[in-house]
């Protein structure tokens, strides 16, 4: 009998594997991809280093199982830029703001700032601060970081579109 | 005034490390593989002090796809891995010291299967008494972590005569200070990957500070030349301390699983595993005492200081020795007596952490001089100015003259009109439930290694100029995101005139650079810049004729520009035109930079002669908000001042700025290693609380921009007197609000309200 397969869409592609469904997303990305971007700070959903955007919403991947992933669509850091290799609008505001220092938290911020952008919730900055509150970072003190989301968010709304 | 540079020093260019970690490429340890890789773990011990009766591994030895385990019976003279001290092994042989103690490694196809031979090993320890409180650590009756003893070792200061100080003072301030350790919780975890080489040498790949630090132990442990063990640093995630000693000990348990089973071997701590067994800042016990005139000046201090050091002596006494140079802050004081002994405990392992003994410090000192000012009727900056280090009185805590004490006056001066303020009022709201104060920290750093480190203190880089014009820079001190390369690049463009987006920086391998030392001190720019200094002045020496021929001018007339090099008349030739010369005339393309700081004179047992290179100054003053019901203090606003000589790459030293706030924020209010018998209560992120952008407060900088003689292109480091004061001035701003003396840190809500209900 042959192993029972999954299918899921990560970063627009779709992929089709006989991995076990209890593997971790996060192992499963890594490992089983090589999309190695995503990142485990903790591996129990305390830093937010894993995060990746499922079906639009953003989620930590050591926490998810690839079962759960099934039939959805995932987002990694490695799929947020565009085809032509251009920076994403959040991406290109980590850069211009010197967000990134070691760099470690940065594709989980990415994403779920990615994610909370696109979001129809507020973008007042109490509620940026809310919405990044799941994404621990110990080099910058978050005052670029958050600079950042705001330069994305007003980048944002016009390309809205293209980032689909 | 000139317009702002668009190129090299002072210039807002974007990191050159943000474009490869915003696309996930950066290559950290966890991403590396090898061909054949066997995955580690280690087996800790759960207790912190015991005797092991039992240590069986055949059942993991049998299990398929186990590769290899290993005891202290393996390794023999090998396990003996202290640095300092012959203290520390790196698996237990029959004492448990401390909790994440190493009992056994193991090597395995699959993390799975290692978890499975972990399991599959039988321990039994025989708990013994410890020691868990510091205060007890020198007591006759308190058990002995190592046969010798509890006490290290020992550091003094002492200058003029204290009990007469003390005979003839007005004012006696006594005060016991309890201060607590701190994680580093770097966000990506210690790790090392280790692959043999083909000529029987090893090559690690490692998430570390210090490169060089990993070779040497490596080659110890495996008998082999420092030339054949070659380390190369891996995109770092976050260091500030952590990932200065600690990595030698992961990389020494995958070097030994690689070189016994011939395959490359990575090891990734797993985070509990990392938080109870690295490194930590030293929780520490302060007793001051300070003797003043009625008029508030010093005539003398006394201070008593314990260092918790953990179970074996790793970096501890170079923190202490920090510590014990530092405890008198940036005052003029005559009659001084310091004491400082490091302790063993069954606590935590002491180690460096940002700022390396002198955070704790300061949180006493700060604390002394709020007290001072409320005693005699002064303001803060007043109390302060009366004693500060200054022209008249430049004579430091060492008996060093400090030349620059001048500098100090101006953070003093950028204080006053901070605290002038009617924002910086203590005030109540909501019926006094919640109380706003204002806290002031002043401090004095030693710049670059003490003295006892001297012989470390050297460095490299290598400039290679391509045909093309760009050019690759290896310097020996590591990028863990402070910005070393941002630095670097800005300094090597700025030298040779090369464009900034031409320079381009290659994280340490020990094979091609010189040994730098550590990473460490906050010398990363001083080493870094000064080496690329010397190699750029010998390639400029190599250019200059050639951009002289291009230009149609006399050599004497050529300058170096932006991008290239400048002739009277506005002439201009590109950089690249004058490296594609250098190639076709076949003229040596690189150099190797060299620095070594001058040699220094130093007394340990007085403490007494030139500890550091040169110094520098600064001061937080910081808003709180205290919740009298609840305990919890909000941080809401940080103004850090700093004497930092040149701005080399601004938005990486806002960023350095930024975070050494927020990460002292976190130590002085919210992070607590909450210890039973040893064992770490809380080793999780969602137990041990680190700040979030939520808790962030608003940190606003002044930077006095006043050249140092001794730094590239004027620069002093930053990475750790941004952390130094920011305890402190967290300890006098809750005093202020609440009106009443702050002896503890962290100022959990829990203590607070302890302390409310003592002294409120």
């Amino acid at each position: 009998m042959s192993k029972p397969t999954q299918t899921l869409l990560v970063n627009g592609r779709k992929v089709t594997t006989c991995a076990e469904p209890t593997t971790r997303l996060l192992d499963f990305l890594r490992d089983e991809l090589g999309l190695t971007g995503t990142k485990e700070g903790c591996g129990g959903g305390e830093c937010g280093a894993c995060t990746v955007i499922v079906d639009g919403s953003p989620v930590c991947s050591c926490l998810m199982l690839l079962g759960s992933a099934a039939g959805k669509e995932v987002l990694t850091v490695e799929g947020l830029h565009g085809e032509d290799g251009g920076l994403h609008p959040v991406q290109q505001a980590f850069v211009d703001h010197a967000a990134v220092q070691c760099g470690f938290c940065t594709p989980g911020l990415l994403m779920n700032a990615t994610a909370y952008l696109e979001s129809g919730d507020p973008k007042d900055p109490q509620s940026v601060r809310h919405a990044l509150a799941g994404n621990l970072c110990r080099c910058t003190g978050y005052a670029k970081i958050l600079d950042a989301v705001e330069q994305a968010s007003r980048a944002l709304p016009a390309q809205g579109k293209e980032v689909q | 005034m000139s317009a702002r540079p668009q190129s090299g020093v002072g210039a807002r260019t974007l990191r050159p490390d943000a474009r490869s970690k915003v696309l996930g490429d950066a290559m950290y340890l966890a991403d590396l593989r090898a061909p054949q890789m066997l995955h580690a773990a280690i087996l800790p011990a759960t207790i912190a002090s015991a005797r092991v009766t039992r240590l069986d591994t055949s059942g993991a030895r049998g299990i398929p796809g186990v590769a290899e385990v290993l005891t202290s019976k393996d390794l023999g003279s090998v396990n003996r891995i202290g640095l300092i001290y012959d203290d520390q092994p790196l698996l237990v042989e029959d004492r448990v010291r401390m909790a994440g103690d190493r009992l056994a490694l193991v090597a395995a196809e699959s993390p799975e299967l290692c978890r499975e031979a972990l399991e599959a090993i039988a321990v039994e320890l025989e708990a013994l008494p410890g020691v868990y409180d510091l205060s007890e650590a020198l007591s006759p009756s308190a058990p002995k972590v190592h046969e010798a003893g509890n006490l290290v070792r020992e550091f003094a200061v002492v200058r003029g005569d204290v009990a007469a100080a003390r005979d003839g003072a007005e004012i006696l301030l006594e005060q016991e200070f309890k201060i607590g350790g701190q994680e580093h919780a770097y966000l990506e975890p210690q790790g090392c990957l280790a692959v043999p080489d083909h000529d029987g040498g090893m090559r690690l790949f490692s998430s570390c500070q210090c490169p060089f630090y990993v070779r040497g132990a490596v080659s110890r442990a495996l008998g082999l030349p420092l030339g054949k063990v070659r380390v190369v640093q891996s995109t770092t995630g976050g260091g500030f301390g952590g990932k200065e000693d600690y990595p030698n000990e992961v990389a020494l348990c995958a070097a030994l699983l690689s070189a016994r089973t011939g395959r490359p071997v990575r090891l990734v701590l797993p985070r509990e595993l990392d938080m109870q067994a690295s490194t930590k800042r030293h929780g520490m016990l302060i007793h001051h005492r300070l003797y003043a005139s009625a008029d508030g000046r010093i005539r003398g201090v006394e201070i008593d200081i314990l260092v918790d050091a953990g179970a074996y002596a790793g970096l501890s006494t170079v923190v202490a020795e920090r510590a014990n140079t530092s405890a008198v802050g940036p005052y003029a004081i005559d009659h001084l007596r310091v004491r400082t002994q490091v302790c063993y405990t069954n606590n935590l392992f002491g180690g460096p952490f940002r700022g390396f003994g002198a955070p704790q410090v300061t949180v006493a000192h700060e604390c002394q001089m709020e007290r001072l000012a409320k005693e005699v009727g002064l303001s803060p900056v007043q109390v302060r100015r009366l004693n500060a280090i200054s022209p008249e009185r430049p004579e430091f805590s060492t008996g060093e003259r400090i030349e620059s004490a001048e500098r100090l006056s101006k953070v003093l001066d950028r204080v006053e009109s901070l605290t002038r303020s009617k924002n910086a009022q203590a005030v109540a709201e909501a019926g006094d439930r919640f109380r706003w104060g204002t806290g002031v920290a002043v401090f004095i750093y030693g710049a670059n290694l003490h003295h006892g480190g001297q012989p470390l203190d050297r460095g490299g880089a290598l400039l290679h100029l391509q045909a093309d014009g760009s050019v690759n820079v290896s310097i020996g001190v590591t990028e863990m995101g402070q910005g070393a390369f941002a630095a670097s690049r800005a300094i090597a463009a700025e030298a040779l005139g090369a464009p900034a987006d031409a320079v381009h920086l290659t994280e340490v391998d020990t094979g091609l650079v010189t040994d730098s030392g550590p990473t460490v001190a906050s010398r990363a720019t001083l080493v870094a810049g000064n080496a690329i200094l010397d190699a750029a002045s010998q390639l400029r020496a190599r250019l200059l004729p050639l951009a002289a021929e291009l230009l149609g001018a006399a050599e004497k007339e050529v300058e170096t520009g932006p991008g290239g090099f400048l002739a009277p008349g506005g002439r201009f030739v590109p950089f690249a035109d004058v490296t594609a010369l250098l190639y076709r005339r076949r003229i040596h393309p690189a150099a190797l930079g060299w620095y070594r700081s001058a040699d220094r004179i130093y007394d340990p047992a007085t403490g007494q002669g030139q500890a550091y290179m040169f110094y520098t100054f600064g001061a937080h003053v910081t808003r709180v908000r205290v919740d009298t019901w609840t305990g919890k203090v909000d941080v809401t606003n940080i103004h850090a001042v700093h004497d930092i000589g040149r701005a080399i790459h601004p938005p990486a030293l806002e960023g350095q700025v930024q975070g050494g706030a927020v990460q002292a924020m976190g130590w002085a209010i919210m992070e607590d290693l909450l210890l039973e018998e040893g064992r770490l209560k809380n080793p999780s992120f969602t137990d041990y609380l680190l700040p979030t952008a939520v808790d962030a407060p608003n940190v606003e900088m002044t930077f006095l921009e006043d050249p140092e003689p001794l730094g590239p292109f004027g620069a002093r480091g930053i990475g750790e007197p941004s952390f130094i004061p920011g305890g402190a001035a967290i300890a006098t701003a809750v005093g202020h609000a609440l009106g009443i003396h702050v002896s503890e840190l962290p100022l959990t809500p829990e203590r607070v309200l302890r302390m409310l209900a003592r002294e409120g």
